[in-house]
């Protein structure tokens, strides 16, 4: 392959016709140093309509080209639409990676148009790296559950194919570029090439127990909880104001549901306070918790979760935690 | 009657895997493999429909001759067939490679109007194998399915929840499909003793690269995928925090109170 062939870097703009996604202008922030090393120039892809005062947002961001796509199958997202304008651009302009937020239809389609190109995909890379030896995109992520790092290249095919995960890059704009060159595309999927019909959508009742991107304070259980303690960690949330959370391996355990997992692959948080039970600090967790005091109680002291914290307890969890309680209620009496 | 396919892999425990603090690499030795749990979920889903609507489930796998064990969990759980695609040529493969594979076996065994998959591994947790076996099989895709509410056989199609962040979508999607299941509806199914008995003594047929034919080489195994592993390290860990030591769990506890009022 021949890699001078394939030029320029896109980010996928994710919108609901009325804003742009977080996570495309984190990335686009991202991406641009990327260019500024490899030499590229940054691209937003933008399917659909879209407020210009929004498409400035782009602009801020420090792109070089917008690609506005306009035709049917854009007023609501569906695999085969995405993925067609995805084929058909990329075979168009030969683009070097194309990034897409890793929002649950960004997962959907970035995989889908990446095999029907027949290149590679990877997902949730926590670093991004440009060599300048092998003009490779390094894709750094966690992986085995955080134990490690893996570095992910596409050596041999173009374009590299990413997937990132919303919160991962910071949204720090660039700034304009002077010449931002406008390039429109008109690409449309018919409604019967479509095997999805939407027959209705209904918004999520809002569950404050169940919103923790937002908790000032929060409680979170890992592996190490009992199944039969788990009430005892709902009392302490309580006693402290707090909301109850958990990691990944206690949500495969079904002990909790899905959204209350913290960590790359379930919600990211920014409390005030953070104090975790049981955690061993696998990266996937540790980089979903930006808190302002990190508390960990863990009976292992060589966790990597005491790397994190700001204050730790090695110790027996339920001991600690029945202890708070205790020591909470009295304070309270 | 509906063809069910569900795909499943065996997966190492890496809640229990440590890192070598001298070498930096993963000690695998001696980490039990299981059933990756969200494929668990898959199969639920797959058997719920199959015990509604009638048909029949076939797992499929593709990995080392021991991925054999999750193959007879599934049938012990109620699935009719285990298939397991097993040959060093499948080896290191990527989602590209494995999806190219896993469709190229499944066309020896038939058409499957239903394909079920887990969110993503516990392992490679790339989530994307869904996406690129819908490609190839050239089905419908409703990735992050979480409840299948019709399935109208006549008319080829089905109803079907979709979990988004901020809600839930209902979809009407033509048939064939491929599904990334949310596990909230499909709760895993635990295996009774008798199912236990006939899983143990089961057929698992085993499919390699002979047995496909036209298969292509250049896109199996290490060949056939793009993505690559040039390097692995450890996480660089930040210093430690501060490590209370009052004496006892009462007095750090108390400790620890204070800091937080602060």
């Amino acid at each position: 392959m021949n890699k001078d062939a394939y030029k320029d870097m896109w980010v996928h703009v994710e919108h609901d016709g009325k804003t742009i996604h977080p996570v495309s202008l984190e990335l686009c922030c991202q991406v641009r140093k990327l260019c500024d090393q490899s030499g590229d120039g940054l691209v937003a892809v933008v399917p659909g309509e879209l407020e210009q005062e929004q498409l400035d947002k782009l602009s801020d961001c420090g792109i070089d080209k917008l690609i506005l796509v306009s035709g049917q199958g854009y007023d609501r997202y569906s695999t085969q639409a995405y993925s067609n304008l995805y084929v058909e651009l990329c075979e168009k302009y030969r683009p070097s990676a194309v990034f897409v937020g890793a929002s649950v239809n960004g997962r959907d389609f970035a995989p889908h148009f990446a095999a029907r190109l027949e290149t590679g995909c990877t997902s949730d890379a926590t670093e991004l790296i440009y060599n300048p030896q092998t003009r490779d995109i390094e894709f750094v992520e966690p992986a085995a559950g955080g134990k490690i790092m893996a570095v992910i290249t596409i050596p041999e095919l173009r374009p590299q194919v990413g997937t990132i995960r919303p919160g991962t890059f910071k949204y720090a704009p660039a700034g304009k570029r002077e010449h931002i060159q406008i390039i429109r595309e008109k690409i449309s999927t018919l409604p019967e090439d479509i095997p999805t019909k939407l027959l209705a959508y209904k918004a999520n009742e809002a569950d404050p127990e169940l919103d923790i991107s937002t908790a000032q304070r929060v409680v979170c259980v890992g592996d190490g909880l009992k199944d039969e303690s788990l009430p005892m960690y709902r009392e302490l949330a309580a006693l402290l104001g707090a909301k109850l959370a958990a990691t990944r391996p206690v949500v495969d355990r079904e002990l909790l549901p899905y959204r209350l997992q913290v960590g790359q692959s379930g919600v990211m948080i920014k409390p005030k306070l953070y104090i975790c039970f049981g955690v061993s600090g696998a990266v996937n967790h540790v980089t979903g918790v930006d808190a302002e005091l990190f508390i960990a109680v863990n009976r292992d002291e060589n966790a990597a979760i005491f790397n994190y914290c700001d204050y730790g307890i090695v110790g027996d969890m339920d001991e600690v935690c029945q202890e708070m309680i205790q020591a909470l209620k009295n304070a309270q009496a | 009657m509906l063809n069910i396919l569900c795909c499943v892999k065996q997966v190492p425990d890496v809640n229990q895997m440590r890192m070598d603090p001298e070498t930096g690499s993963l000690i695998r030795a001696g980490v039990p493999s299981m059933l990756n749990p969200q494929d668990s979920n898959a199969l639920s889903a797959a058997l719920k429909i199959k015990e509604t609507y009638g048909g029949q489930v076939t797992v499929i796998s593709m990995g080392p001759p021991a991925a054999e064990a999750v193959l007879r969990e599934c049938l012990a759980v109620g699935a009719d067939k285990a298939v397991l695609i097993s040959d060093k040529a499948f080896g290191n493969a990527d989602t590209l490679a494995t999806s190219y594979t896993i469709r190229s076996a499944a066309e020896t065994l038939g058409h499957f109007d239903l394909i079920f998959c887990g969110k993503e591994t516990l392992d490679g947790a790339t989530g994307q194998m869904g996406a690129q076996l819908a490609q190839r099989f050239d089905a419908a895709f409703v990735s992050s399915a979480l409840l299948i509410k019709e399935l109208d056989q006549d008319k080829g199609s089905l109803i079907v929840d979709r979990e988004l962040e901020d809600g839930v979508e209902t979809l009407e999607v033509r048939m064939p499909v491929v599904f990334t299941m949310e596990k909230t509806n499909y709760p895993t199914r635990i295996p009774n003793l008798k199912g236990k008995l006939a899983a143990k003594k089961a057929q698992i047929s085993l499919i390699s690269s002979m047995d496909i034919p036209e298969l292509d080489r250049t896109r199996i195994g290490d060949p056939g995928s793009p993505t690559k592993v040039p390097r692995m390290f450890p996480p660089v860990l930040p210093e430690p925090g501060v490590i209370l030591n009052e004496g006892s769990t009462q007095a750090n506890v108390a400790k620890l109170l204070q800091i937080i009022a602060e």
